[in-house]
């Protein structure tokens, strides 16, 4: 990437006050399917923060898509109001400071998007440059992330903003199936935002350069994750096939091989890992095929089992996380890895 | 143990340890009887070779003239300094690496293989030491600790053993290690060489990726619950199952 570097100058996050343990959504809608349950109380997932609707008398939520597409628009107002602000206001910024918006999201469909929702609710000036990534997935915060490190780097001195504001509870349906009940027990609400700018304001605390980019899509698995059309619902459903995290694993190298070696790095020179949660198989499978180890994916392990799997904003929950541990040290070299739909894998070489 | 010289007085110097690469096996040599920090950095340049550009599929660890390893040089600390504990670190890092290798490796052991020779041992896959050879943990004797070993050496002997071992540092035969599972084979002396050929004619193909992955996951027993390891067990296996070799075998099989 050209010089001056874009850096993540700051990140903020937020989760729906009402925080779940799985055991919680079991009973509240009452999921009588033992291999269901056996799903919900696997150990990787223990808790997820999520809007849940009330259960009718048998149960059952009670939300039509047209419900649905409403909490997520609702939600991505709310939680992404407070990521922004969390991002913003240690460093004396607001809204209207911010020249570049990006705004990620797949988990509800809106006309005009989220970033124009956010410069009429949350105070971003209207002249301000935008961009909406919508339906790429789980891996999409990183197909943000890479125009904004580039409009930031051919922009010194001005301020770029990236969201991802996923409410995946808005993609729930209940029907007692293996299929949904993946989905159900695994997708967590939370919206994430950063900071990114060259050349500009001190940053408070590490501010990684965003060195550069590698992409990898495997279309011989485009079925693997996908939005269907339930027409028994009346709802959109998301598909997981249950091979998709040894086809990630399997593919997870390739990107962070070219990544690493056009730097002259080897896996051994990355000391920091932030990994999409995607879920524990997929965790599992990047592991011993980047060959990295359990302490490396801590975080994306911890973001897992605390709030689930955020979609697209996840690796930006572990990278404050990683940010709040205190290990992280001048020079240091990091990998962001998010994977998704596509079957899509996308990384990010950082320098602290 | 203090950081190490530069590089460039490093190359003016005798080097500490070779890498000699033969066919498919590459010789680790130690070329003096202990460990300074020089051989510390040393052989972290030999586990880059070995990790980045051979194409061997074993490593056979050994000393030279009749010493295998006798463990830390003193020479590298200074009584009147306050004492640096970030060598040891770079030593435990290096144990590591020689743990993880995704090679089937084998300790030569001819003669002494003491304190930190005996914990380079213990990393390595397979050892092999002739008679006359003895193994000795004797740091706490001396007062300090037997780095990891303290972590490594139960794991083969038993903690009962593993105590004795360490906390009366006294040597032991090859013939006496062998029984207790410390060295595997005891060769005769002067038939080290071939004793160590027959161990690596026995890894057989010694397939990369399944050696990495079969060390790894035996490492991780330890470590960590069968519910969580078998996760990686899986992830392991299919990584396994899709590389050439398998193909292989089930060609081989007529699938």
């Amino acid at each position: 990437m050209s010089t001056p570097a874009a850096r993540i100058l700051a990140v903020g996050t937020a989760t729906p006050p009402t925080r779940y343990t799985q055991a919680e959504v079991l009973e509240r809608f009452r999921v009588a399917n033992p291999a269901v349950r056996k799903l919900f109380l696997a150990p990787h997932v223990r808790s997820r923060h999520l809007y849940l609707p009330a259960a009718d008398a048998e149960g059952r939520p009670t939300e039509d898509q047209a419900a649905l597409l409403r909490k997520h628009r609702k939600g991505a107002l709310a939680l992404g109001g407070q990521a922004i602000h969390a991002a913003l206001e240690p460093l004396g910024l607001r809204p209207a400071d911010v020249d570049y918006l990006c705004c990620v999201s797949s988990t509800g469909f809106m006309l005009p998007g989220i970033s124009a929702m956010y410069v009429k609710h949350l105070g971003f000036r209207t002249s301000m440059h935008r961009a909406d990534v919508v339906g790429m997935g789980c891996n999409a915060g990183l197909n943000g992330l890479n125009p904004v490190a580039w409009w930031a780097a051919s922009h010194p001195g001005r301020l770029a903003l990236m969201v991802c504001a996923e409410v995946n509870s808005a993609l729930y349906i209940y029907d007692d199936t293996m299929a949904t009940g993946v989905v159900n027990s695994l997708f967590g609400d939370g919206c994430a935002a950063v900071l990114v700018g060259a050349d500009v304001l001190p940053s408070a605390g590490p501010a990684p350069a965003l060195v550069d980019f590698e992409s990898h899509l495997i279309p011989d698995t485009w079925d693997a994750m996908h939005y269907e059309w339930r027409q028994d619902h009346g709802k959109f459903s998301f598909v997981l096939d249950r091979d998709v995290p040894y086809v990630l694993g399997l593919n997870a190298d390739l990107p962070v091989g070219r990544l690493l070696g056009r730097h002259g790095l080897r896996r051994r020179d990355v000391r920091h890992w932030l990994i999409h949660s995607g879920g524990r198989k997929v965790i599992d499978a990047i592991k011993y095929t980047v060959g990295i180890t359990e302490h490396d994916v801590r975080h994306t392990v911890g973001v897992l089992g605390e709030l689930g799997n955020l979609g697209s904003g996840s690796f930006l929950f572990s990278y404050q996380r990683l940010l709040r541990e205190g290990v992280v040290q001048t020079g240091d070299w990091g990998v962001m890895m998010t994977m998704g739909p596509g079957s899509t894998i996308e990384t990010a070489l950082l320098r602290f | 143990m203090a950081e190490g010289s530069k590089a460039e007085e490093r190359t003016a110097r005798a080097r500490t340890v070779s890498l000699h690469t033969e066919a498919e096996v590459a010789h680790l040599r130690l070329l003096r009887p202990t460990i300074t920090m020089r051989m510390v950095h040393e052989l972290g340049e030999a586990l880059d070779q070995l990790e980045d550009h051979s194409a061997a599929r074993f490593v056979v660890i050994s000393g030279v003239d009749g010493v295998f390893c006798a463990g830390i040089d003193f020479a590298d600390f200074r009584p009147d300094a306050p004492m640096d504990i970030h060598g040891f670190h770079k030593w435990e890092q290096l144990l590591v690496r020689v743990e993880k290798l995704g090679k089937a490796t084998v300790a030569a052991i001819d003669g002494p293989c003491r304190g930190g020779g005996a914990q380079l041992a213990l990393v390595c896959d397979v050892r092999v030491a002739t008679a006359r050879s003895v193994v000795q943990f004797d740091e706490i004797h001396l007062g300090f600790l037997p780095g990891m070993g303290t972590w490594r050496l139960a794991k083969y002997v038993g903690l009962g053993r593993a105590k004795r071992l360490l906390l009366q540092g006294a040597p032991v035969s090859a013939a006496a290690a062998e029984r207790i599972g410390l060295i595997d084979v005891v060769a005769e002396d002067g038939a080290l060489d071939a004793a160590v050929a027959a161990e690596l004619a026995a890894f057989g193909p010694a397939h990369p990726v399944a050696t990495e992955l079969g060390k790894r996951l035996l490492l991780e027993s330890y470590a960590e619950s069968f519910e969580e390891n078998i996760g990686g067990f899986l992830a392991a296996q299919h990584r396994a199952i899709s590389q050439s070799a398998f193909l292989d075998t089930l060609k081989k099989a007529g699938r």
